[in-house]
Formats: C-alpha cells, sequence, structure tokens
C-alpha cells in the first residue's frame, strides 16, 4: 500500500462533556473510494470536517499528502452567479487587477469535460436542479487539484440514474489519482461503490473492512451496535378500496391528473425524485392545498376540505419537514404527543384540556415506540431526530387511522429509528390501514410497498405491483427516461 | 411557558444588575450621586401608603395594554396598536358614561364592556386585514394608532359637543358612576385587582384550555399548527380581537377610575411601553404582573427622582428603553454565559 493521502491519527473531538469523535485512526489511499458509515450523531460529519481542517481537533494527529476538498451535504453556492463564477470564487484567474473571465470559463469547461462532469458553465446555480448543483459543488472543490475529495452524504438527494453516474465519476477520479472519501449511511451505496468501509458508532470506529468481503447486515450491526428489529410478516389482507384519487391535480399543474387507489391493508410507494409532485400530492391529501379532480374515502366523497376536517374523518399525515410542519419544537413530548388531536373528545373535557388523557397518550407513544427521552415534559427540540420522528408517526398512527399519508418517513433519521417506523408500518397495514408512502428512497419503497406509482414531471407515469418490481425500469421512469 | 422564556433566571438577573449599573453612570453623567437618585426613586415609588397607591395606579394602566400585547404575541402577531386599541375603548366607555341612563354599577358595567368592545373592533381591523390579505399586522396597528388618536380627536372637538364634550374632553363623570376606591384617599380602584384577576385567567386560558393550545401552537409554529387542523386566519381575527378587548379594557378603566372622563391625551404611551413590559415578563401572565410592577415603580418613582434628585425624568425613559436593549441582547447573554 502507498503512503495514504490523508491519514488520521488517535483523533479525538469533545463538545464539553461528549466525545463527538473518540480515538479514530483512519487512512483513505490515492486510488481507492473509501466509504465511511455511522448512524446520525456518530461523528462522521464532524470526523470529515476534521479531516478536511475546517474544524479543529481536541487531539490526535493529522497528516495530508495534499489539499482536501469537501463537499458538504447542504451546498455552498452562491445562487445568483453563474456555474463558472461559483467554480473559480476565491481562486479567480487575473488580468491585471481584473477578472480574466475568458480564462476563467475556459477553465471551468476543461474541468468538467475532464471529469465528466457536464453542465452549462453560463447556467445560473439557482436554476440548476439538485443533482447538477452538486456537480458544481464538486467542480468547485475539484478546481483546487485536491488529492482528497471529501463527500458528506452527496447521494441523499439523488435519483438512482444521478446517484450511478456521480459514483461512476468518482470512480474515474480515484483511477487519476484522487483518494475518495464518501460519507453515507446508504448500504447498498458502500458494497456497490466503495472499496474499503469504516463504521464509526458513537464516535468510536466499530468495523474496518473491505468491501468485496462485508455483508449489508455486518454493516448495520455495526452502525446500531446489535441487531435491528425484524419486520413483522405482511398479512395477506382482503383489499377492499379505502381512498380513491380520480384526476386530481393543483392549480399551478405540479401535480396533474393523478388517478390511483389506495386499500384499506394497503402500502402504496410513490416513488419519484424530489419536486415533482410529491408534496403537492401530499399536501392535497392532507387538505392543505385545494385541488381539481375527485377524492373518495371509503366511498364517500371528501369535500376539498381543509386538515381539520381529514384529521376528523381519520386521513392523518406524517410530514415531511417533522421540525417545521409536524411538531412544535419548544414544546415538550406531552403536548407534542396532542397536536392534532386536540379537539378529540378523548383528549379534552369540555373545552379543557384534559391533562391527564395527554399524559396517557405521550407514555403510550413513549412505550410503544420506544422514544428515547429523559421525560414527557422534556423539550422535544432536545431529542435526536430520529426520536422526534418516531412522536410524528406515532402520533399519526394514533385514535385508529383510516389512511396514512407518510412523507419521506425515515428520512435523516438513524437505520434503528427506520427500522421501528417500518415495523410499525407494516403493522398498521395489516391492521387496515391505507397508507400512501412517498419516499425518495428505493431500498424503502421496495421493502414496504404493495404497490408502486412513479410521479414523474407532476404525473403518474408508472404503476406496478410487488411482484414486477424492477429497479433498473422504475429508475428510467423516474428520470423521465421511460413513458 | 412561551418558547422564548425558558431557564433564563440567570442571564435575567445579568440584565437587571447590567440596567442598574447603567443607569446608575447615566446619574453620574447627570451630575447626582446614584444612590441619591435611587432612594429618591424608592422614597417617590414605595415611600408610603399614597405612593405605593399611585405605583399601582401606573402598573395597572400598563398592565391592561402589556396582557393585550402578549396575547396576540403569542399567537404569533405583534400587536403594536394597544396603544390606538386603548384610545378607542376609553373613548367608547366615556361616551357611554356620559350618555347611558340608569343607576352607577349598571353604567359601569356597560362602561367598561363598551371599552372592551371598542377595542375588540379596533383590534380585529387589523386581524382581519391580516387573516384576509396577509398584510402584516405590524403595519396595520401602527397605523391603526394615529387613526385611533385622530379619530377621538376629531370626536371630542366635533360630534361629541352634542353631549358636551369641550377642551379635547368628554364632561366629567357622576361619581356613582366611577369606579369603587380600594384604598381610601388614592386614586387605586378596583381596576387593579380587575387587572390581576384577567392575568390569571389568561394564563389559565393558556395554559388549560384547547383553544388556548390552538392559539400557542399558532405562534410557536404556525405551519405544523395549520397541518394539525388550526384555522390560522382565524386565529388571527380571534387573536386580534381578544388582544383588542383587553386593551381597551385598560382604556375603560383609566376613563372610569383615573381620569373620570375621557381626555384626548389619557395615555402617555402605556400602548408602547407595554410591549416592553410583555417582553420583560416573557410573555407569561404571572411574570407580566411583575415586570409591571417593575415599570410601575419606575414610572411612578421618576417624578420623585426628578423633583428630590434633580435627575431629570427621561433618565426613567433612558432606563426603560435600555430595558428593551438589554432584552434584545439577552440571547447573547445567554450564549455567552453558556
Amino acid at each position: 500500500m502507498t503512503r495514504p493521502a490523508l491519514e488520521l491519527r488517535g483523533i479525538v473531538k469533545t463538545y464539553g462533556a461528549t466525545r463527538a469523535v473518540d480515538d479514530v485512526d483512519l487512512d483513505v489511499v490515492a486510488g481507492e473510494i473509501h466509504a465511511l458509515c455511522g448512524e446520525n450523531g456518530a461523528g462522521k460529519s464532524t470526523l470529515a470536517q476534521i479531516a478536511a481542517g475546517k474544524l479543529a481537533a481536541t487531539s490526535g494527529e493529522i497528516a495530508r499528502a495534499g489539499t482536501i476538498g469537501l463537499v458538504r451535504q447542504h451546498f455552498e453556492l452562491a445562487g445568483r452567479l453563474r456555474v463558472w463564477e461559483n467554480v473559480v470564487l476565491g481562486r479567480e484567474p487575473q488580468r491585471g487587477a481584473r477578472l480574466d473571465a475568458r480564462a476563467a470559463r475556459a477553465r471551468v469547461s476543461d474541468l468538467a469535460t475532464r471529469t465528466g462532469l457536464h453542465v452549462d458553465p453560463d447556467a445560473l446555480v439557482e436554476s440548476l436542479p439538485i443533482g447538477l448543483a452538486q456537480r458544481v459543488e464538486i467542480l468547485r472543490e475539484l478546481d483546487s487539484g485536491p488529492s482528497v475529495l471529501v463527500l458528506d452524504e452527496p447521494t441523499a438527494v439523488l435519483a438512482p440514474s444521478e446517484a450511478e453516474a456521480l459514483f461512476a465519476t468518482l470512480r474515474a477520479l480515484s483511477r487519476a489519482g484522487t483518494a475518495i472519501l464518501v460519507i453515507t449511511h446508504k448500504l447498498s451505496d458502500v458494497l456497490a461503490h466503495a472499496d474499503r468501509v469504516t463504521v464509526l458508532r458513537v464516535g468510536r470506529v466499530t468495523l474496518r473492512a473491505d468491501a468485496a468481503r462485508t455483508t449489508t447486515e455486518t454493516i448495520a450491526r455495526a452502525m446500531v451496535g446489535g441487531d435491528l428489529p425484524m419486520l413483522p410478516a405482511r398479512a395477506a389482507v382482503t383489499v377492499r378500496k379505502r381512498l380513491v384519487a380520480r384526476a386530481i391535480g393543483t392549480i399551478d399543474g405540479r401535480l396533474r391528473d393523478a388517478t390511483f387507489a389506495i386499500g384499506a391493508g394497503e402500502i402504496v410507494g410513490v416513488a419519484g425524485v424530489d419536486g415533482n409532485g410529491q408534496s403537492e400530492l401530499v399536501d392535497v391529501l392532507a387538505g392543505m392545498r385545494a385541488h381539481t379532480g375527485a377524492l373518495a374515502l371509503d366511498g364517500d366523497e371528501l369535500a376539498p376540505g381543509d386538515p381539520r376536517t381529514r384529521i376528523a374523518c381519520g386521513i392523518r399525515t406524517i410530514a415531511g419537514d417533522r421540525q417545521r410542519d409536524g411538531l412544535v419544537m419548544a414544546w415538550s413530548v406531552t403536548e407534542n404527543a396532542a397536536l392534532g388531536d386536540q379537539s378529540r373528545t378523548e383528549m379534552r373535557r369540555g373545552p379543557l384540556v384534559d391533562r391527564a388523557a395527554r399524559e396517557r397518550r405521550a407514555r403510550a407513544i413513549v412505550a410503544e415506540f420506544d422514544v428515547r427521552t429523559p421525560s414527557i415534559a422534556t423539550p422535544v427540540a432536545a431529542l435526536s431526530g430520529g426520536n422526534q420522528q418516531k412522536i410524528v408517526v406515532g402520533r399519526a398512527l394514533g385514535f385508529a387511522p383510516r389512511v396514512i399519508v407518510a412523507y419521506a418517513p425515515t428520512r435523516g433519521i438513524d437505520i434503528g429509528a427506520a427500522a421501528l417506523v417500518h415495523a410499525r408500518l407494516i403493522e398498521a397495514r395489516n391492521d387496515g390501514v391505507g397508507i400512501v408512502l412517498v419516499s425518495f428512497d428505493l431500498d424503502e419503497l421496495f421493502t414496504l410497498a404493495d404497490r408502486l406509482v412513479v410521479l414523474c414531471g407532476g404525473t403518474i407515469v408508472h404503476a406496478c405491483a410487488r411482484e414486477d418490481f424492477d429497479r433498473p425500469r422504475i429508475g428510467a421512469f423516474m428520470a423521465g427516461l421511460s413513458s | 411557558m412561551s418558547a422564548i422564556g425558558r431557564g433564563r433566571a440567570r442571564t435575567n438577573i445579568i440584565a437587571a444588575v447590567a440596567l442598574v449599573a447603567i443607569a446608575s453612570i447615566a446619574m453620574l453623567v447627570a451630575g447626582t450621586s446614584p444612590i441619591v437618585g435611587f432612594a429618591a426613586l424608592a422614597r417617590g415609588s414605595v415611600g408610603g401608603t399614597h405612593q405605593v397607591a399611585e405605583t399601582l395606579v401606573q402598573t395597572t394602566a400598563l398592565l391592561f395594554p402589556a396582557l393585550a400585547v402578549a396575547f396576540a404575541f403569542r399567537a404569533g402577531f405583534f400587536n403594536i396598536g394597544a396603544e390606538g386599541q386603548l384610545v378607542i375603548g376609553g373613548l367608547a366607555a366615556g361616551v357611554v358614561g356620559t350618555i347611558v341612563p340608569g343607576p352607577g354599577p349598571i353604567a359601569i358595567v356597560a362602561m367598561l364592556a363598551a371599552g372592551a368592545l371598542g377595542g375588540a373592533g379596533w383590534g380585529t381591523i387589523a386581524g382581519g386585514l391580516r387573516a384576509r390579505f396577509g398584510g402584516s399586522e405590524v403595519v396595520a396597528t401602527l397605523m391603526l394608532n394615529v387613526i385611533a388618536a385622530l379619530l377621538a380627536n376629531w370626536a371630542v372637538v366635533g360630534p361629541l359637543r352634542a353631549i358636551g364634550a369641550e377642551s379635547g374632553e368628554t364632561p366629567s363623570l357622576a361619581l356613582d358612576r366611577t369606579l369603587p376606591v380600594i384604598v381610601e384617599g388614592t386614586r387605586l380602584t378596583i381596576a387593579f385587582p380587575i387587572a390581576l384577576a384577567l392575568a390569571a385567567a389568561l394564563w389559565f386560558f393558556l395554559a388549560r384550555t384547547v383553544a388556548g393550545f390552538a392559539l400557542r401552537a399558532a405562534g410557536d409554529a404556525p405551519f405544523a399548527a395549520a397541518r394539525a387542523g388550526i384555522d390560522l386566519p382565524r386565529m388571527a381575527v380571534f387573536a386580534f380581537a381578544i388582544s383588542g378587548a383587553i386593551a381597551g379594557l385598560g382604556g375603560a378603566t383609566i376613563v372610569a377610575g383615573v381620569l373620570h372622563r375621557f381626555n384626548v391625551a389619557l395615555s402617555p404611551g402605556y400602548g408602547f411601553i407595554a410591549i416592553a413590559v410583555a417582553l420583560v415578563g416573557d410573555l407569561d401572565p404571572p411574570y407580566i404582573v411583575l415586570a409591571a410592577v417593575g415599570f410601575g415603580i419606575l414610572q411612578s418613582g421618576s417624578l420623585a427622582m426628578q423633583s428630590l434628585a434633580h435627575v431629570p425624568k427621561d433618565a426613567v425613559t433612558l432606563v426603560e428603553g435600555l430595558a428593551i436593549v438589554a432584552l434584545a441582547a439577552r440571547r447573547t447573554i445567554a450564549r455567552l454565559t453558556a
């Protein structure tokens, strides 16, 4: 093995009493793609920032063979500038005191051609879809000629075909001599594309392995420190139509002519690249948006409602942005457990809040969903994302819902919490709840859904049953390549 | 408790100490020993029965609009218009007190009801604009303050002359139509216990009722509240109506309890100082009562400070301004001391 391009020895980073990174050794050598895995809060991003020199370690040694480029999870691009301007920002070629625009533009086109990261150098960054914006971010880091490129969760926002293209590019870069460190929690990415994998758990390394000689189970176990809960078996359910949507759409046309039915005891997955009508679909079902077309629940036409009447007739939503749309972050677990059910007779005594009922409800959610919280009086802002999400999901599943509309219910939460959410959704399905599952993770859809519809450009372009799930075919529909 | 108001006892103490220190420096600059200045302030505000009563009169005048501001704030709206709602409430009470027939107690109840209704109506204009058109309630309430002042002026020099208004005020109320005094020989009336009861009622409403829960949700997390089935436009109208009613009731108690008539100058800016009172009190009724007492001490002690220690009354305005600055800086203080 050659001398590593990046060598970390005994890295420790403490925040107060918390050891975010606890004595970690890590090598990344030129020519390899190294995957760094771990749950939220395992210390991955902290370690990446230390490696890139953006954050000082409390102790430990770092040896770098050259510079390091860091592609962050949340891009740091100037939307009002053009692609080439963003790429050369801070390293502008100059002629005298002036920016040499022609040389800069040529440099960017050349870099894009050499790396295969094609993007129009003159496009405004704010007009680019997220996959292309990510290319700009990567180009910017590559422009300085780093010996190591670190990418923090690069596939989280990409469609499968975009993710494939990204890994092909990374492979080409690594062959050309760049050492690549990819932070990810998608285990399928690790096995398919990485050479070596390092797993972190609560700041410590729990696994080092060659990707070719390990399994997703081994990695998952190293990530959670034990076995994952088993998914319940899917019971055979006689499917009777529960929610029927006929040609529903939004006024702005972001959702058009969607016709589908969800059975009682069925999970219908909605696949698609983010921004193809998913949030509009969820909002229409939740009563948050005016719509065209018709909706019927158990045979009764639904009035173009408001969220209140939708909740009252048993349609519950698990919002995509839990911190903005699902929870009151400053409130306690107890008060959040009541949000949405505040008008229910079980939760009040006349005009007064039934505090005992509320606390019982909060305790039930904490117990059933294994919410890790010091007490039910703790503000939810103090809980991890996974535990916050368990409250949101637990609340939606209370009071015998008829339909659950789940929008990316496991996005950004750790795999232990995700497995629990999955198990509860399957149990609800087995109990006869009709579930609409919008997800950007095909693995999640394949695990849970009985049927899939694919949204592209605001319409349903494909529908298939579980036995016909086919990854390349669905990926093609998602990318708009098939019709 | 509000989102803003949690676990800041220490920062509040630091802010208070800083405030006293800066006020002391101001007094030194003005050529007075801070000890003499603060002693005068204390003597003028809590130095005797009369002084305490006068402090509580000021406390009462601030407490109504402060509770009004806090109520709207908890629903997520910045009601800068308590001043205007207070003026309209006072005007309504002054008119009703002059023209309504019948025995004193009934007239008093009618005056207070008219004040609350007048304030509610004035507040609902801002709430309705917000609900219907999404207009900024800050601009609306600010403008409505000006309109309220002009309207009151016009009323007393115009149509109200028919009932005997002159020199910018309505005729004096008959003595049996004024609020009963609770400390003999002072201006302290039942308005004070009414304000305390109102604070308790608002605390109960926010903490224990379903409607209060919905109101707090709308204020603390409007997006989550909307998805939880809470009608935000309706909440805007409701919050402003109640907020206006509270401020208007305050105006009515000044008319019926202190001035015994409506006067265009009935408020020296209570509705604005009330914003600081509400924020210092963390938008939480029990603490707002304490804050109102504190500001009441400043208001009534400032005159004594001026006459006894020759500290300009403006120094109190300075301290009030500093209190708001200290409040704004609290997040920073909290971060620095964390």
